[in-house]
């Protein structure tokens, strides 16, 4: 990994000199929109001539042509098409602000839109979504998700409850989420996916299977970066939303630009909520101890959640040494009552989980380091996350919230157990485009993470000598690209990835009935490529995009879990073979009609899983690779625009998981060969549904009405060829919103009924999720 | 007296189940039901866990497809019980409580949904005991007194309360006078309305001392002490002896049960040795029926026999012929694999291992056994194969391969309900 720096380095040591000319002028700048944020793919070119460039995430373009007389022109989709006129000589910057196309109400639709369409058309099977249209709404980033074709968000419960991303059949380890291209791992329960509020974001990116190295990570099966907003005008934007089941949810986002380039950022919301909606569950009798034969109705009474945090940043700006420096820090804390086991017929009235974490993080960037169009960004976080469990009551409840003494303490298992998480992520990223056909980035994420227990009260069941011993372990990942840019109409990249993990804990070396622990130190690498590339021609856009993708195996699997599992270095990492091929279509006729149309196939050949086998002949636990699953999906996405006033669209994803291993780790046949993997749902779909009127009520409003219904097919909990009866029942849901927008969207006020038909939803085998809820929200919004 | 008034209660109910039956049915025309009965079989299929029925287990094949019922939750402990006939499913996981089963059979041998109870406490060892199915854990921390971590705590399921539960928890610091805690191993019903359980007595368990147990340092390994208590646990004596180490087959948190009681009402207490620290070979004592002390002419060195190997599981199988499960090393290892298995008779004080079973080293899992008809039936895994039930002959010490069962890959237990 300290190679390919080094050799980045020579590379632009040799080619920079080569490219050098006299008559040849430079131009970069940064294109915005009124509002301050950048406008990303922007096309910048010197009007009648081949120079030009394209705006990258952060709006900067950097192009060079021969010295002379020239009109800059910038255009992109949703945006009025600027024109410049200017000599260009030398070394010149120029910044452009753009205008959005239409009537402000656009941006509900296109505009907004077409920032996250431009994304959606790189190479990669990625599919961004726009959350400024869901900032008028009280959901999370996870139920944001949600709505991504071939994504499925499955939540055990209701606000701050625990949601596992599926992506084409991912989950758990195999899917990574990044936060601006940091990784969210170790962040802390606090600070995730499930308990962030949408208008954190600007818009949440899914990378399906192929991954470009700006994410780096082992992500196996995807992963998902949530970019969060960066606008750098001066901005005040605060809500407050009321619902069902006294949930309360307010934020503060203020952002204040000086003239001088300083920035500060502060953004700080709140989640609150008893999570008393009903659920349908067996009750059981204090004085027997066993359940009711039938179902009855109750309402949680264990379940509140609340959780804090707030982000600040401060930092400069388009300064001489920096085109931004910022220094943040991120502080976050939760509280969870814990209301029944994985089964729902558990209950508890006392178990409680507490979380928090703190992360500082230092952002610097700076573009034409050294040379014209080397740009570097060099990012570091480190968190320190705290995660409490208390389990002390000698109770045992009911769903009628009673209970009874238990002659014993804890619920479960009596238990005041806390872990300390540390994580430290540094990420150092360069970008060099030397022409308008080629570039080249270089990242490289260094990850370090160690983990000490400081329990008050042993788990008996749990713990072990090894449980207080520290353990660490570390990762790189680094990866480089290349891209071949031969005209507007095609680009390809490749890239090659180089994973390396380093583990350091407690490793049970006994021969012996008694156990006893020795320090180790284990490490592990491999290498990963792949390919992406996109043709584009009369409206219709190809792209196809191949990985083969990795999984380390982790600290247990190397280690073992200190007792009587014995982990492997031995170990292959999960792999997969990840091909997408995507058909789109956008198109437009007249002004009053427009239509897009996404067709997607997706191939996934994962092998290698890491199991943990048991054989009584060994005693203990033993890891292997041992698994094949073949994945062939599809993921359809369609909508349709009438003008701005009305849109219409959804998306469907069908996916064929299935297990393509014959035989068990020692030999005997599966009979579950060829069956669909159990407990992933394989067909969903969302439909949404919205209309604006303008200027209603009265001049500057603006009235929205949004619809949005889900469906998940019903899937089997096991493997269909043992025959088993358990099922996750198939499942419809609607949901439907009223925004009201005054001032020119300064002011808004918006009412949201979310599973209007009362339909009883679970996302997992009996964990019910709230049936119908009702919410309100008031924001006041302003851009300046 | 009140089991047979309950027994003639079943008895009545079967006659009126069979003439409803017949009356529905031409070709059924025998009046007078004979007592049904059937192998419950549980199995875990990948990871999930189903129940299978079959009339013999001798020879055939089934489906794991021809389950008759998916259960919720894996890692089932399942005990049988003959009179209520019943299956038992303790569970308890990872500090949540497990929802416990409790199956019988109707008169057409069909499985009735199960009752279903909460247990809310870990159990490490287990059995019947009156009307009970009992379990227990040591190492607690009562409700009343937050600084100790020396009481027992006891399930006690009502077989004939349709498995209702109750818990109680006693303390056991310095029960044997020689300071040190207790933890409970087996329960053995003695039939006089007391049960026996073997004490592992400790150091109050240090926080590092590993391997997921509640116990501690053992003071004196060369003892043993049974404990006999009655159903309001209220200890009745203690049977203690210097000629074998304490009776407990220990496996990651459990104590298996190393007591055992013969047909004719005999208890036969084991000790496999488990602790490296004991002097004692691996050994069996003798408790006669009635008796309330060990019987001092009685003395059984099993390791002798063995040729040095020791065992972790003890079951009972007919007469006085009893099963073991030794370890497959001479010295056993921290991670404790034990595929060996051999029979002892106890009176006659003869070891022989099990023949036309698969060898040891090739044994990848193995269920909880089935007594019947004399013989045992033994399920058994092997690298490559479909788990396959064994039936074993005590007197010869020899097996025959039985049913198996395609698609699955363990049977974790098997037992006989009748009605």
């Amino acid at each position: 990994m300290k190679h390919s720096i080094i050799s980045i380095f020579f590379l632009v040591a040799c080619v920079v000199p080569v490219l050098a000319q006299r008559n040849i002028a430079r131009l970069s700048g940064r294109v915005t929109s009124g509002d301050g944020a950048p406008v990303m793919y922007a096309s910048v070119f010197l009007k009648d001539t081949r120079h030009g460039a394209m705006t990258d995430s952060d709006g900067v373009y950097n192009l060079s042509a021969p010295v002379g007389e020239y009109v800059l022109q910038v255009s992109v989709m949703g945006y009025k098409t600027v024109q410049r006129k200017l000599s260009l000589r030398g070394r010149q910057s120029l910044d452009m602000v753009m205008e959005i196309n239409t009537v402000k109400l656009e941006e509900v639709v296109v505009t907004g839109k077409s920032t996250v369409r431009q994304v959606n058309e790189t190479a990669f099977n990625v599919v961004a979504i726009d959350a400024r249209p869901l900032h008028n709404t009280s959901m999370s980033l996870s139920s944001a998700l949600d709505r991504v074709s071939g994504v499925k968000i499955r939540e055990t419960g209701g606000v701050g409850s625990r949601a596992q991303i599926s992506l084409n059949g991912f989950s758990g380890r195999h899917i990574k989420v990044f936060m601006d291209g940091m990784p969210m791992e170790g962040m802390g329960s606090s600070f995730q996916l499930n308990n962030i509020p949408v208008h954190l974001a600007d818009r949440v990116e899914v990378y399906k299977g192929v991954v470009p190295v700006e994410l780096g990570a082992d992500a196996l099966g995807g992963a998902i970066n949530i970019v969060t907003r960066q606008a750098r005008s001066t901005y005040v934007d605060a809500s407050y939303s009321f619902g069902s089941f006294n949930t309360h949810k307010s934020s503060l986002n203020v952002g204040l630009a000086t003239r001088a380039g300083l920035l500060f950022q502060v953004a700080a919301y709140q989640n609150y909520s008893d999570n008393s909606y009903k659920v349908k569950s067996k009750l059981l009798d204090l004085t027997t101890n066993s359940y009711s034969i039938e179902d009855r109705w109750f309402k949680r009474f264990h379940d509140n959640y609340h959780n804090e945090a707030v982000i600040l940043k401060v930092g400069v700006t388009r300064k001489a040494w920096a085109n931004r420096l910022l220094l943040g820090v991120t502080l976050s804390q939760e509280k969870a009552d814990i209301q029944n086991a994985n089964l729902m017929k558990i209950v508890y009235g006392g178990r409680v989980r507490r979380a928090s974490s703190v992360i500082p993080s230092l952002n610097y960037e700076k573009r034409d380091l050294f040379t014209d169009h080397l740009n570097v960004s060099l990012t570091a976080n480190y968190s320190l996350s705290r995660n409490n469990n208390t389990d002390t009551m000698a109770r045992q409840y009911n769903w009628q919230g009673e209970y009874r003494k238990k002659s014993s303490r804890g619920e479960g298992s009596y238990s005041m157990s806390e872990y300390n998480n540390s994580n430290f992520h540094a990420m150092a990223n360069f970008n060099y485009r030397p022409s308008r056909s080629h570039g080249f980035a270089l990242n490289n994420l260094f990850s370090g993470y160690s983990r000490k227990a400081t329990d008050a009260v042993a788990n008996t069941e749990n713990s072990t000598a090894a449980t207080f011993m520290r353990r660490t372990n570390t990762k790189n990942v680094a990866g480089l690209s290349y891209r071949f840019i031969p005209s507007e109409r095609w680009n390809v990249s490749a890239f090659f990835k180089r994973y390396d993990v380093k583990v350091r804990g407690p490793v049970n070396v006994s021969t012996t009935s008694t156990n006893v622990y020795e320090e180790q130190q284990r490490s592990f690498s491999t290498d990963g490529y792949g390919l992406a590339t996109t043709f584009n021609a009369a409206g219709i856009q190809f792209k196809a995009s191949f990985e083969r993708s990795y999984r380390l195996p982790s600290e247990n699997e190397l280690f073992g879990d200190e007792s009587l599992e014995t982990g492997d270095v031995g170990l292959k990492p999960e792999n997969s073979r990840n091909v997408n091929f995507n058909i789109s279509y956008s198109g437009a006729e007249g002004k009053l009609h427009s239509l897009y149309l996404d067709f997607g196939l997706i191939y996934r050949d994962t092998r290698d899983y890491i199991r943990k086998q048991i054989e009584q002949r060994y005693g203990g636990a033993y890891y292997t690779n041992h698994g094949k699953v073949r994945n062939v999906g599809l993921d359809v996405e369609a909508r349709y625009f009438y003008k701005s006033l009305f849109s219409v669209g959804g998306n469907l994803t069908y996916q064929d998981i299935r297990n393509m291993e014959r035989y068990a780790v020692g030999g005997a046949e599966l009979i579950y060969y060829k069956d669909r993997m159990p407990n992933v749902p394989y067909l969903f779909g969302n439909v949404d549904v919205a209309w604006n009127f303008t200027d209603f009520p009265g001049k500057g409003n603006l009235l929205s009405i949004g619809y949005n219904a889900r469906y998940v097919h019903s899937f089997f909990r096991s493997w269909e060829s043992e025959g088993g009866d358990i099922i996750i029942p198939g499942q419809l849901s609607h949901d439907l919103s009223l925004t009201l927008s005054f001032r020119n969207g300064r002011y808004h006020l918006a009412a949201e009924i979310r599973n209007i038909t009362d339909e009883i939803l679970y996302d997992n085998y009996s964990l019910q999720k709230p049936g119908r809820s009702a919410q309100i929200k008031v924001r006041y919004s302003l851009f300046k | 007296m009140t089991t047979s008034i309950k027994k003639s209660l079943l008895i009545a109910c079967a006659a009126c189940l069979a003439l409803f039956v017949a009356s529905c049915n031409d070709d059924d025309a025998s009046s007078k039901q004979p007592r049904v009965g059937a192998f419950f079989i549980a199995v875990t299929g990948e990871t999930t866990q189903y129940i299978l029925q079959a009339d013999d287990l001798e020879s055939g094949n089934l489906l794991i497809s021809d389950n008759v019922r998916e259960l919720e939750q894996t890692g089932y402990t399942w005990i049988f019980n003959d009179d209520p006939s019943v299956a038992v499913g303790l569970i308890y996981q990872q500090g949540d409580p497990g929802i416990g089963l409790g199956f019988a059979i109707d008169g057409e041998k069909n499985l009735l949904d199960p009752a279903q109870f909460i247990i809310t406490s870990r159990f490490t060892s287990y059995g019947f005991f009156d009307k009970y199915a009992l379990t227990c854990v040591g190492g607690q921390t009562p409700a009343s007194d937050s600084s100790r971590s020396d009481y027992v705590t006891f399930n006690f399921i009502n077989l004939e309360n349709n498995f209702s539960l109750t818990d109680r928890s006693i303390p056991t610091l310095n029960i044997t006078g020689n300071g040190g805690q207790a933890t409970f191993s087996g329960i053995a019903d003695m039939g006089n309305g007391e049960f026996l359980t073997g004490l592992v007595v400790s150091a109050p368990k240090d926080p590092s001392a590993g391997g997921g147990s509640s116990s501690g340092t053992i003071a004196y390994p060369d003892s043993v002490w049974v404990a006999a208590f009655d159903a309001n646990l209220n200890l009745k004596r203690i049977y203690r002896d210097n000629r074998i180490s304490y009776s407990s087959g220990r496996f990651r948190s459990q104590y298996y049960s190393q007591i055992g009681r013969a047909t004719d009402g005999s208890v036969y207490v084991f000790s496999g040795s488990y602790e490296s620290a004991t002097t004692k070979p691996c050994g069996a004592l003798r408790i006669n029926k009635n008796a309330t002390a060990f019987d001092a002419n009685y003395y059984f060195n099993i390791e002798e026999k063995t040729g040095g190997y020791h065992f972790r599981k003890v079951w009972h199988v007919d007469g006085d012929y009893f099963m073991l499960e030794l370890y497959n090393d001479l010295t056993p290892t921290a991670t404790g694999a034990a595929t060996r298995y051999g029979i002892v008779n106890m009176s006659a004080k003869t070891f022989s291992w099990i023949t036309g079973i698969p060898a040891y080293d090739q044994i990848t899992g193995t269920g909880l056994p089935a007594p019947y008809n004399g013989k045992i039936y033994f399920p058994i895994v092997i690298e490559g194969e479909y788990p396959t039930i064994y039936a074993i002959d005590p007197v010869t010490s020899t097996a025959t391969k039985g049913l198996s069962v395609t698609g699955a890959t363990s049977i974790n237990a098997v037992g006989r309900l009748t009605r």
